[in-house]
């Protein structure tokens, strides 16, 4: 049975139609991220489940209790805001111990607990410190370990990372996961950076206008994506799209390119329709022979990939990169060539 | 960088502004009564030449003498206990006859200054005086010289006393009287209205209940509301009150004995409960809008921890909401120690148990020509809201949300 259910569940402020029909189960110990563009709605479905927003219609319940009338306390779960949300008058102990104070916990029951969240976290040294004398990550850590005293059945994460600068995010995102697994607990973590989601989650859901466009473990997503905005919003750089007609049951014809034997994605497009084929840059190969021609109009060389910008003689922008250091310049024609079956017709 | 020095200049002119009428009050207060009297309390810093009158000796020498010494401070100082005399002498006024250079054998009468040093006839003897204020006054012959008082000009040090403090403080009850008074009604007036405000602010803020904003414009609105306007309807409601407390004394005690079942409508606590009804809407348009900037994530991270809005309140709302709490307080404190008005027509009106505002303005009557008492109770009123502010300064800290959310 699932950890965490949603049924059917849609919220409007207002007018404003926010989350729409969205149905998601998760296990227990699974960590899911929610990933989407700005404004798709994923901190507003975050803060329904944590119960800091009602529900407009729908039903949600954790480790099998329906919690829609239930105040977030009652609820079984841990949030971490993206701004922290720290007390700022209380030392970290007590902020660790707030929840636990309030829920009639022992002096010393608080204090195993507290001391106990505060080795995992390694941040011993830190409890008789305020909030503002900590540097960005150790707050952040703060943040975690006031969820993690409160041993809830969900742990809930709101952009955690977004704050902190590169290198720390890197850090604090390789910690999150150990702790993780550590704990075995079930997490629900919020972000529109895909990296965050295909190195922490165990399942992806991507949203995209309040509707949940595809669910499914991070693998699954990047080389199966059930939709054009799937395909496009996981990978880096973005997948290449040509427009051209379906032929045949699954091979397409273009201005720019043909392939034969692609991916059919849509399973209602039928022969003659307009589609796209879907390529992504890193399965582009360079091949004086290839069926795809383009004039470079930029090259970006990351150290660890090169990605060319290049153009069509149609007009179509398409993206190459390789993770070998190319001899090319702007202005210089290339040809290229991909295996068709690690192509997509959407 | 204009723009800067314009700043400069301006805030100093603030407070210059500021200060100088405080320096002139609390300048005057310490001055001799004379000195207030006869010049502006800005000459007090400076030495000044001030004429003095001193006598050379006491009456009654019995024995005859050839030189009597002394100084003019210490003779001056004899009468001058509170604001003692001290400087340099410049000149002691010579007045008597002397010989008239331009007929032989006759004398003329003479006014003139004579420097210090100088030799001057006095009593049939010669006075010679040190700027430092020693003279010696010697005789040709044993005699048992008459004192003689003597004009002397002394460019004189600034000097203060606190006479004037001691006379309005001790000589009588009724600036003692009136400061108890007026911490008796200031303190209450200031913890009620704060207290039920932090509360409703919190209300507006935070909790959804049908008509809150609507209730919040009327609240707001009732700022506008001039008090003089409230006088007669409060006048009659608290009489109407005292009434039935009258009746209701009667009933329940044997106060007919003693003739003492009356209860006052003007009292202090008419004065709390006025205070708080004209403070409110204030103090809740403040604080609701300093709280309702506070992190609304803070809150919503102590909900998903299990408080409950009264828990919220005391544990997170209070101790963040100190700045604004405290400069409401001082708002509050001042307004009602200040207050003349409203004390005046629903504060108690017997002697005793006048505030000072009111004792202040009977006193402006009696003391019309004694600038320096008058000046020394307006600071002993003045000094009061001075050192709460002082005390509460340290409350209006900024940054107390430092390290909550993000950039803090
Ligand atoms: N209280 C509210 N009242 C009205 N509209 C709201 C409210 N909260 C959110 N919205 C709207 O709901 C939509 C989804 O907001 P939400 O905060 O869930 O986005 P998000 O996916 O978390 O975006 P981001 O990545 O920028 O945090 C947005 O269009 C937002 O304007
Ligand atoms: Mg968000």
């Amino acid at each position: 049975m699932a950890q965490l259910q949603l049924k059917d569940v849609n919220k409007s402020f207002g007018d404003v139609h926010v989350i729409k029909n969205v149905d998601l189960e998760i296990n227990k110990g699974e960590f899911v991220v929610f990933v989407g563009p700005s404004g798709c709605g994923k901190s507003t479905l975050l803060r329904m489940i944590a119960g800091l927003e009602t529900l407009t219609s729908g039903e949600i319940s954790i480790a099998d209790r329906l919690v829609m009338d239930l105040p977030p306390s009652k609820r079984g779960i841990a949030m971490v805001f993206q701004s922290y949300a720290l007390y700022p008058h209380m030392t970290v102990y007590n902020n660790m111990a707030f929840s636990l104070d309030l829920q009639g916990f022992s002096k010393s029951e608080i204090n195993e607990r507290v001391t106990e969240a505060a080795k995992i976290l390694q941040m011993e040294h830190l409890l008789d410190r305020r909030p503002a004398a900590l540097s960005g990550g150790q707050r952040q850590r703060v943040a975690i370990g006031r969820a993690i005293v409160r041993d809830p059945e969900v742990f809930l994460f709101d952009e955690p990372l977004s704050n902190l600068d590169a290198a720390l995010r890197h850090d604090t995102r390789v910690e999150i996961s150990k702790l993780h697994r550590q704990l075995g607990a079930t997490t629900i973590y919020v972000t529109h950076d895909q990296v965050e989601a295909m190195t922490l989650a165990d399942k992806i859901v991507v949203l995209k206008e309040g509707r949940v466009m595809q669910v499914g473990s991070p693998m699954e997503l990047f080389n199966q994506p059930e939709n054009e905005f799937v395909a496009g919003f996981l990978g880096s750089p973005k997948m290449n799209f040509f427009d051209g007609q379906l032929v045949g049951s699954a091979d397409f014809q273009g201005d720019d390119v043909s392939a034969q034997g692609a991916r059919l994605v849509s399973t209602e497009k039928s022969a003659g329709d307009n589609v796209k084929l879907g390529i992504r840059p890193q399965h582009l190969v360079i091949d004086e022979q290839g069926a795809l021609a383009g004039n470079v109009t930029l090259v970006e060389r990351l150290g660890t990939e090169t990605i060319l910008e290049l153009l069509t003689p149609g007009g179509t922008l398409f993206r190459f990169a390789s993770a070998e250091s190319l001899d090319v310049e702007v202005g210089q024609d290339l040809r290229f060539s991909f295996d068709a079956a690690q192509a997509h017709i959407f | 960088m204009i723009s800067r020095t314009l700043k400069h200049v301006v805030l100093a002119l603030i407070v210059f502004i500021w200060v100088v009428p405080f320096v002139s009050l609390v300048a005057t207060s310490l001055r001799s009564e004379l000195a207030s009297k006869t010049s502006g309390f800005w000459t007090a810093f400076t030495p000044t030449e001030l004429g003095h009158r001193f006598s050379t000796h006491d009456r009654g020498l019995d024995e005859p003498v050839l030189s009597i010494d002394g100084n003019i401070f210490d003779r001056i100082n004899l009468t001058e206990e509170d604001f003692p005399v001290s400087g340099t002498v410049e000149s002691v006024l010579f007045k008597g006859r002397v010989a008239d250079p331009e007929n032989p054998g006759k004398t003329q009468l003479i006014r003139k200054l004579v420097p210090p040093g100088e030799a001057m006839s006095v009593r049939d003897g010669e006075l010679v005086f040190q700027p430092n204020g020693d003279y010696i006054l010697t005789f040709d012959e044993p005699t048992i010289p008459k004192p003689k008082n003597l004009d002397v000009f002394i460019n004189q040090d600034p000097v203060f006393g606190a006479a004037a403090y001691e006379e309005v403080l001790l000589e009588n009850e009724d600036v003692p009287n009136a400061l108890i008074a007026s911490f008796i009604v200031t303190i209450p007036a200031t913890i009620i209205p704060i207290t039920i405000a932090a509360f409703a602010a919190y209300a507006f803020a935070w909790m959804r209940f049908p008509g809150r904003d609507w209730l919040f414009v009327i609240v707001v609105s009732l700022m506008v509301v001039p008090t003089q306007l409230a006088f007669l309807p409060i006048l009659q409601g608290f009489s109407g009150i005292a009434h039935w407390a009258s009746s209701l004394n009667a009933w329940l005690t044997d106060c007919e004995l003693s003739n003492s079942c009356e209860v006052a409508s003007k009292s202090y606590a008419s004065l709390w409960v006025t205070h708080t009804a004209f403070g409110l809407p204030l103090a809740i348009y403040l604080l609701r809008n300093y709280i309702v900037g506070l992190p609304r994530e803070l809150l919503e991270s102590a909900r998903i921890d299990g408080a409950n809005h009264l828990q919220i309140f005391v544990r997170l709302i209070v101790p963040l909401s100190v700045p604004a709490l405290a400069s409401f307080s001082i708002f509050q404190f001042l307004w009602v120690w200040n207050d003349l008005i409203v004390a005046l027509y629903i504060g108690p009106n017997n002697g005793e148990d006048l505030v000072f505002p009111i004792r202040l303005q009977q006193q402006l009557g009696t003391f019309k020509d004694q600038l320096h008492l008058l000046n020394a109770s307006a600071v002993i009123s003045m000094i009061v809201p001075v050192v709460v502010f002082l005390a509460m300064q340290k409350y209006f800290i900024r940054g107390l949300l430092a390290g909550s959310v993000k950039g803090g």
